[in-house]
Order: C-alpha cells, then sequence, then structure tokens
C-alpha cells in the first residue's frame, strides 16, 4: 500500500515538472545567447533609438539582449566593458564613447573572444572591432554646408557649436561643413565652442555667443540635441526669425521643427538602418561569418523645408 | 666615516641611474606629427601613380550615356560601384563630347551626334563631394583607422582637380569644339545627376 502511494506520487511529481518544462518550452524559444548593446550616452533621444533598436533587433534574432549606458564616460564604459566580459556575453553592439579611449575596451572583448560591432561612432582602430558601421557624417555635412551657403548667402556672420571635441564624429562633421562653407570668404565663423552634443550645454553656450555676437546670420550644430538648445536660446532672445539653425541626426522632434519652419536643415543619420544591421552582423558572425568589411560607410541625406515630408520616425517614410 | 659611505652609495645610485634611466621623457607632440597622416602627400601620389594610370578601366561615355537614356537601372548594375549601405553610386567614365554650353559651374557636352541637349556636365566650378575619392574603387575606407583621414583625401583630390584639372578644361571650353574627358560622377539623386550626368574631370584633353 504503501510503495503504491510512493509510486503515485513520484508518477504526479514527474508529470508536474514535464507539464511545467514543456509549458515554459512553448512560451518561449530557448535562447541563443546573451548580447551587450553598450550606447555611449542614453540622455539623447537619437542614442535611445540607436540602443532600444538595437536590442530589439538582438531579441527578434533569439537572443537576450541587455543595453549598458556609458553616460558619456569612459571608465564608466570600461566597467560595463568588464561586466560583460565576465557575465558571458556572445557579442558586443557597441556605440563608443572615445574614438581613441575606447579602442581598448574592445581589445579586452577581443581577446575575450567576444565580437565588437561599433554602431554610428568609429573607433581609431583597424584590428581590434570585428566591423564598423558608421554614418557618412563628413559627406553628410558637405551637403549641408553646400545648403546652408544657398539658404544663408555667401555673406554674414555664423557661429559653430562642435559636439564632444574626442569624437571622430564632431570633426568629421565639423570639417564636412568648413570644407564647403570656408570656401566663401564673406562668411565668417565668429565664434565656435562645444556643446557636448548635448541639449542643455548647446542651449548654454548659445546664449553667451548670442550675448558676444548679437548679429550673426546661422548657427551650425554638430547634432540635433544642440540645435534644439540653441533655438531654445534664441527663442528668448527673440533671434529665432534672425538666426537660421542647422543641426545633424534626423531626430524626430527636429525633423518636426524643420517641416514647422524652426530649424533650417539636418542631416538624416538612419539610426535603425544601422542598429538592425549591426545586430545582424552579430548573429551572422555567431553562425560562422568571418569575412566583415571593417567600416561599412551608412549614408547621410539632407532634410530641408523643402524635402521634410519624406522623413520621420528617424528615418525616410 | 658614516657619511662617507652614505655619500658613496648615493653616488653609486646616481650613476646607475645615469646609464641606465629608469624612464625616458619622449615628446608626445612630435611623436604625434611624425605618425601624422598627410592626405596632400597621399593625394598627389595617388593621383600620378594610380589615378591617372587607370583611365583605361573607365567606361564609355557613349555607351554610358546611351544606356542611361534606355534603362537606367541596368546602366547602374552593368557599370556603377556603391559604397557602404548607401543608395547613391559612383561612374568611372570616359569620352569626348562637343561643348553646347559654357557657364562658371559646367562645360555641357553632347556626347552623340544627334544630341540636342547636353549628356554630359564637367564640373568646372568649386569641387565638392567625394566622386573621385569613391569613384574608382581604388581606395576603401576599411584601410584607414582615422575616418577623417579618409575624408581629408577627398577635399585634397579635390583641390588637385580645382587647381591641375579646370584651369586648363576652361582654356579648352568654346562651344563647338570637342574636349575628350575622363571623371568620376556621383549619383545621389537620379532625377538630377543623370540627365545631363555631372562629371568631375580627372583629366580632358583635345582630340
Amino acid at each position: 500500500m504503501k510503495t503504491n502511494r510512493l509510486k503515485m506520487a513520484c508518477a504526479i511529481l514527474a508529470m508536474s515538472i514535464a507539464i511545467l518544462f514543456a509549458q515554459s518550452a512553448s512560451a518561449q524559444p530557448a535562447s541563443k545567447g546573451k548580447i551587450a548593446v553598450v550606447i555611449s550616452t542614453l540622455n539623447n533621444p537619437w542614442f535611445v533609438v540607436l540602443g532600444d533598436t538595437a536590442k530589439a533587433r538582438a531579441i527578434e534574432l533569439g537572443y537576450d539582449a541587455t543595453i549598458f549606458d556609458s553616460q558619456n564616460d569612459t571608465a564608466k564604459e570600461a566597467a560595463s566593458f568588464e561586466n560583460i566580459i565576465a557575465s558571458g556575453y556572445k557579442a558586443i553592439l557597441f556605440n563608443p564613447t572615445d574614438a581613441n579611449g575606447s579602442v581598448a575596451n574592445v581589445q579586452r572583448a577581443k581577446a575575450a573572444g567576444i565580437p565588437v560591432f561599433c554602431i554610428d561612432r568609429e573607433i581609431n582602430s583597424t584590428n581590434a572591432a570585428t566591423s564598423q558601421m558608421l554614418s557618412d557624417s563628413y559627406s553628410g555635412c558637405v551637403k549641408l554646408g553646400q545648403y546652408f551657403v544657398k539658404t544663408v548667402g555667401k555673406e554674414g556672420e555664423y557661429a559653430e557649436l562642435l559636439g564632444i571635441v574626442g569624437d571622430n564624429n564632431t570633426w568629421n562633421r565639423s570639417k564636412g561643413f568648413h570644407s564647403v562653407v570656408d570656401r566663401y570668404s564673406g562668411l565668417k565663423m565668429v565664434a565656435q565652442q562645444s556643446g557636448n552634443f548635448d541639449r542643455s550645454k548647446g542651449l548654454e553656450v548659445m546664449e553667451s555667443i548670442l550675448q558676444a555676437h548679437p548679429n550673426i546670420k546661422a548657427v551650425f550644430c554638430g547634432n540635433d540635441a544642440m540645435a534644439m538648445g540653441a533655438y531654445q536660446a534664441l527663442v528668448s532672445a527673440s533671434k529665432d526669425k534672425q538666426v537660421k539653425v542647422f543641426g545633424f541626426d534626423g531626430a524626430d522632434d527636429v525633423v518636426k521643427m524643420i517641416a514647422e519652419g524652426k530649424i533650417a536643415a539636418t542631416g538624416m543619420q538612419f539610426p535603425k538602418v544601422m542598429a538592425r544591421k549591426s545586430a545582424e552582423f552579430a548573429d551572422e558572425y555567431l553562425k560562422g561569418k568571418r569575412d566583415f568589411p571593417q567600416k561599412v560607410p551608412v549614408p547621410v541625406e539632407l532634410v530641408t523645408q523643402e524635402n521634410v515630408a519624406k522623413y520621420g520616425d528617424y528615418g525616410k517614410k | 666615516m658614516r657619511i662617507v659611505r652614505w655619500l658613496i652609495a648615493i653616488a653609486i645610485i646616481a650613476a646607475v641611474c645615469w646609464l641606465f634611466p629608469l624612464f625616458h621623457v619622449v615628446r608626445l607632440k612630435a611623436e604625434r606629427a611624425a605618425a601624422a597622416f598627410n592626405a596632400t602627400d597621399f593625394a598627389e601620389t595617388f593621383w600620378t601613380n594610380k589615378l591617372l594610370p587607370s583611365i583605361d578601366k573607365a567606361v564609355n561615355a557613349g555607351t554610358l550615356v546611351a544606356d542611361i537614356q534606355s534603362d537606367p537601372a541596368t546602366a547602374k548594375k552593368k557599370y556603377s560601384r556603391g559604397v557602404g549601405l548607401s543608395d547613391s553610386y559612383f561612374y568611372f567614365v570616359t569620352g569626348t563630347g562637343r561643348v553646347m554650353a559654357v557657364s562658371e559651374d559646367a562645360i555641357s557636352l553632347a556626347i552623340t551626334d544627334k544630341a540636342t541637349n547636353a549628356e554630359v556636365a564637367l564640373q568646372a566650378g568649386l569641387i565638392f563631394g567625394d566622386a573621385i575619392r569613391d569613384g574608382t574603387g581604388m581606395l576603401d575606407a576599411s584601410a584607414y583607422p582615422n575616418s577623417q583621414d579618409f575624408n581629408d583625401i577627398s577635399a585634397a583630390l579635390n583641390h588637385i582637380v580645382e587647381t591641375r584639372v579646370l584651369p586648363e578644361l576652361r582654356e579648352r571650353a568654346r562651344i563647338g569644339t570637342t574636349i575628350s574627358f575622363t571623371g568620376c560622377a556621383e549619383v545621389d539623386d537620379e532625377s538630377s545627376d543623370l540627365k545631363p550626368l555631372k562629371i568631375v574631370p580627372i583629366q580632358t584633353k583635345s582630340p
């Protein structure tokens, strides 16, 4: 009798365990492993879109994905990499904080056998990351510079808000813009200051520029967050009709402001395209592919009041 | 006596450190300057040793223009090259044309005998963009750790076009005369860049 009861209890227990496992298996397919998405800062909606899209695509491809925020700090970025390496992640989708300062982190991951795929921003090395998916900032700003001359004219004073000084994108954008605008001797840059790619800093820097140079006709900003900050400063100083604002990124808010006639133009960088493709590269790598191009340029398109209807939601409609 | 011993010991340590210094002071700026990429020198060498000798690899302008007129998609497939994920593409093209119009920014040419509109526009004003750098496929962004260097190449090549190629082109360009040319075209927008095909010249001659 006792033996029968024991047998029955064991059978019930075994069935319960089998049902539990069957349910969890049918509810969620087994993960292929973990992918880390390391983003330079989540204090900017453009990078939030970049990170969220990379994470979502990695999940679609069957991985668990986690976002790490470097808060524009290479020390925090290094700590995230150590955590990622120690926690058994299979690949890293990486938006670096500093073109030089981030190289060591990528090399550490590579030494640990973890492939790194850079998104949007590059590192100054061609043998650390598996591949780098990079916005063609220079060419985008050449187009923006040409449009700047067309709309502002060939004479007048203007200011420039630079991004993070250690980031190559800052200089690629600035150099692309100046490769055009500097050819017109009548256009004079009266101020060039870093707004750190940050909206609040952009506002603050623009306020001080306006005090020193009240007659500027335009401001070129190295990203859209600073462009929004600059526009806010112009509104406060009642100079938003006098000064044309040019941004770069293709942030949704700025695209809307272009449609409303508040901002003159921006460069659309397609963060969703870059993020998705990087996750797909990581998947291909984990399936065995090894021959990736080191640098994959992603085009930047000029968004103006004439063609703004074609753009939105961080890409082309 | 003790003091003398100490002095001897310090002298020996000082001598060892002098002969075998524990660290060297290196001027970082000088090292960086030595390693700095010189885009102007690079562009000059590339222009002479690679670009000009590769002219025979360019597609014939007559063939390309005819194919673009009949089916731009097929022409793109057959003769163009793209870069990365870009929808823009490039043609490396050579040919001969009759000058139809001359302006500050462009020399307009007819390639086919019966053409009444310009089929090619040789760019003759300020040169911007990456047509020369990316148009032939001989330079690859992956070879440059810092993309600023790669972008500087574009500006340096455009400078060579402006200072060396365009002055000769402007001298030759008289309405009705014939000009032979080789150059690169960047097509960003097919509605405006194909008819006429906008070409940045790297060489022009009077046939």
